[in-house]
């Protein structure tokens, strides 16, 4: 038989005519129509038992109150709480993706571990907790013999009043270093504004849900600052369509920022002239009588011209605004026009409750003490402190201090030297740190005075506005520890990494959210087990101590920081 | 060529018996010429038997890949109130409630957690019966603490909503309507899992043909329209309904 064309072609007809025949080709569209339906990197909630956690964010000094939805033992969903005092129902975006921090493994340590690249590589291997703790607790113990503890220090970004900042500090007292550094914010120069012109180192609140003018010198108020939650509800009351009286937000920031582009009124005065324009808007309210002479008379001091008791005169803060700060000559030092400045004045005053705020952007950074006394002025001058809508200034919270620690002879030794950083001493009367002028002392010195740095909860090499200042000092620093839960910049120039709990895994205290109308304690509660082989901060100082031993470890008396949580929150 | 044109051009008038005749005719010098020699037929079956082969036996083989569950569950034994203490009810579906049960907000607990194992077999020391089953499932996994990673058969995908509560309470429905004879099993039979799609092959149904004898052969949504179909429900047919 010859072979040929008509033959293959009946093979190729009859191998169409199987298929077709066959579940295979119909199937097989059915399948693929299916298949790109589920592609493998598309993100499928997992089936469950759905539960509920309630908890408090500790991202930021805000507390909101949040409920996790969990589906088995995966947290699934961050929700803010409509049952708790700061934020009804509200939540930040950063809250809201607060997952990417407890279940994104590629920028969390997983375990301890020790440097072995270059600083600033991120090569690291993975060590046991028991060679970490052994490592820092030899150091710290090295330095006490050698009489040195001063050269151990520590940078603190936990909340002012937060438990786990008081155990931080604890241990360097008990070590017996003064070197403990805090990352700086917004609510310090507040404190010191209030320290100043109040007579009380509370925080500074606004009763902003009950304020109808807003008067921000370039506050967030959109994009973190005070209880984020609670300040992008009050922005929604204050714009709200049935509200009796619409509140009017004016922003005062030199850069485009999200709250003011939404704001009723923009203005951008030159960089760092915002207090100018403070004392420019006090000197037309004043020139116009548009102030509370009532309240001013019975509860300012130094309005007018005065003499202290050896007889030497002073300038009044009435002649100074009046001689130093007319529209014109405000305008020429803020780049503003004069007759916007009269006229935003003269708003201010006329509202009902006027509030001006202070703390730049999230409130992340210091600020000037002279802008923010300029700006308090403002709402001395309406006489809106201490009333419906006003600013509030109260104590703090009365929590129970911690026991003294029980210094040696070392420590007490080591306690009398001064800060590297200068605060506290006449140059700085008022400040508790200064993390800038710490790394400069460090830079400037030829051998680092710091051996040994711990870094908590901060990441001061990328978040400090110094220009690569700190990062020159960590440079020279012979041995830092990170207890960062994250990969960042700072833990990649560290020695040994001894990571902390995300805040979803492990109970803190928020005391007083930032901005809070009246004192509110906050406890977080563990959301899901550890993911990684983590430990809590506190805990870690406190097994740090009683390595150490001696007093440093007696001051430290505590099997767990929930112990501690619980003796502070007695009262 | 010419030849088989002249001869289609003289059988032009002879009608479609003929021509069908002549069509399939394989004899030799017949006077009508077969348009096909015997040697096309072989080769058209040598490509149509072939593919048949490969539609119908190794395709299906080829498509499912097969995973052993992780031990094994004797359903039967389970289900019988003479051996087993916790089962109760008096319908068949009552006492598979008894572990595959409905969480307090109404959603449906599917494969049962180790808790529920650990109702009975709460020690790892004392095995409640003789099998070599039972004394793997208390060493590997009560003993452990551990899960054990069921592979489910019965999950819809995620595209689809589906409310258990919703048929079994409401619906009034029997679990062997949807799971057949699956709670009569002594072993639990194969995972079979779609390479393409990943779906479980109780979904498309075991027969490649997609062919049905019972309502439980098959979970597609032409099988779940026709049941509501049947039970006058048919506004249930709504996308929406269980596409959210």
């Amino acid at each position: 038989m010859e072979i040929n064309r008509r033959h293959f072609i009946a093979l190729i007809v009859g191998g169409a005519a199987g298929i077709n025949a066959t579940p295979l080709p119909w199937k097989s569209t059915d399948d693929i129509a299916i298949w790109t339906q589920n592609w493998p990197w598309v993100p499928v909630p997992p089936t469950g038992e759905f539960s509920h956690v309630k908890s408090i964010c500790t991202l930021c000094p805000g507390g909101c109150g949040i409920e996790v939805r969990k589906v088995d033992d995966r947290a699934v969903k961050i929700e803010g709480r409509t049952d708790y005092p700061v934020n009804p129902g509200g939540i930040c975006p950063l809250g809201m993706g607060g997952l990417q921090l407890l279940y994104n493994e590629s920028i969390r340590f997983t375990g301890p571990m020790k440097r072995v690249g270059p600083r600033g590589s991120g090569k690291f291997i993975a060590i046991t907790w028991d060679e970490a703790l052994s490592t820092i607790a030899y150091r710290i113990s090295d330095l006490r013999k050698q009489g040195r503890p001063e050269a151990l220090a520590a940078i603190d970004g936990n909340p002012t009043m937060s438990t786990m900042a008081s155990m931080i500090e604890r241990l360097l007292k008990a070590v017996g270093s003064p070197n403990y550094v805090r990352i700086p914010s917004a609510e310090d120069t507040c404190r010191m504004t209030n320290l100043v012109m109040q007579g009380t180192e509370g925080p500074m609140a606004y009763d902003l849900e009950n304020a109808d003018y807003i008067l921000s010198f370039g506050s967030g108020l959109l994009e973190g600052w005070g209880a984020p939650g609670r300040v992008m509800n009050a922005w929604g009351l204050w714009h709200e369509h049935t509200a009796k009286r619409k509140a009017r937000v004016v922003q005062i920031e030199s850069r485009a920022s999200n709250t003011a582009s939404k704001a009723d009124q923009w203005l951008a005065p030159k960089p760092g002239t915002e207090a100018a324009l403070a004392l420019g808007l006090a000197h037309v309210i004043i020139k116009d009588h548009l102030y509370n002479a009532d309240f001013v008379d019975a509860y300012s001091f130094g309005f007018n011209n005065w003499a202290s008791s050896d007889g030497k005169k002073h300038m009044g803060y009435k002649t100074m605004v009046l001689n130093s700060y007319s529209p014109d000559q405000v305008a020429e030092i803020t780049g503003l026009i004069p007759k916007d400045i009269v006229a935003l004045a003269r708003d201010f005053a006329g509202a009902k409750t006027p509030i001006a705020t202070c703390g730049k952007g999230k409130g992340y950074l210091n600020g000037s003490l002279y802008e923010f006394m300029a700006v308090q002025s403002l709402n001395a001058l309406v006489g809106n402190i201490n009333m419906p809508g006003g600013v509030l200034v109260s104590d703090p919270p009365p929590l129970s201090p911690l026991p003294q620690t029980q210094n040696d002879t070392i420590a007490s030794e080591g306690l009398k030297k001064h800060r590297l950083d200068h605060a506290g001493s006449g140059r700085y009367p008022f400040s508790k740190s200064l993390i800038g002028d710490f790394a400069k002392t460090i830079t400037k010195s030829s051998k680092s005075p710091v051996n040994t740095l711990l870094v908590f909860s901060a990441n001061p090499d990328f978040t400090l506005p110094d220009g690569g200042v700190f990062r020159e000092a960590l440079k020279k620093v012979p041995f830092i520890v990170s207890f960062s839960p994250y990969q960042d910049e700072t833990s990649y120039m560290a020695d040994l990494i001894l990571p902390d709990h995300t805040y979803l895994e492990k109970m803190d205290d928020v005391v007083w959210p930032t901005g809070l109308q009246y004192p509110l304690y906050g406890i977080s509660k563990p959301v899901v087990k550890p993911v990684y082989a983590t430990r809590h901060s506190g805990d870690v100082i406190m097994q740090l101590a009683k390595r150490i031993g001696g007093s440093v470890g007696s001051s430290f008396p505590w099997k767990k920081y929930d112990a501690v949580l619980k003796e502070t929150f007695l009262g | 060529m010419k030849n088989q044109a002249s001869s289609s051009q003289k059988t032009s008038k002879v009608g479609l018996i003929s021509l069908f005749n002549r069509f399939i005719s394989f004899e030799k010098g017949s006077t009508f010429l077969p348009p096909f020699s015997f040697g096309v037929w072989i080769f058209f079956l040598a490509g149509l038997i072939p593919s048949l082969i490969v539609g119908w036996i190794i395709y299906p083989m080829v498509l499912y890949s097969k995973q052993p569950q992780p031990m094994n569950f004797n359903h039967a034994l389970h289900l019988n109130p003479e051996i087993v203490d916790g089962i109760e009810g008096d319908t068949e579906t009552e006492r598979c409630l008894s572990c595959h049960a409905f969480r307090e907000d109404g959603t449906f607990a599917g494969i049962p957690k180790l808790d529920k194992c650990l109702e009975c077999h709460d020690d790892p020391e004392s095995p409640l019966g003789e099998t070599p089953e039972e004394q793997e499932f208390l060493t590997k996994y009560v003993a452990e603490e551990r899960e054990i990673p069921w592979l489910s058969y019965y999950r819809q995908p995620d595209c689809v909503y589906f409310s258990h509560i919703a048929h079994v309470k409401m619906g009034d429905q029997d679990c062997e309507t949807c799971h057949g004879d699956h709670g009569k099993t002594e072993k639990l039979p194969a995972y079979k899992v779609n390479r393409m799609t990943g779906y479980s092959i109780n979904i498309w149904g075991r027969n490649i043909a997609g062919y049905k004898t019972n309502t439980w052969d098959r979970m597609k949504m032409d099988d779940c329209a026709e049941c509501h179909t049947e039970n006058d429900l048919e506004e249930n047919n709504a996308c929406f309904v269980c596409h959210k």
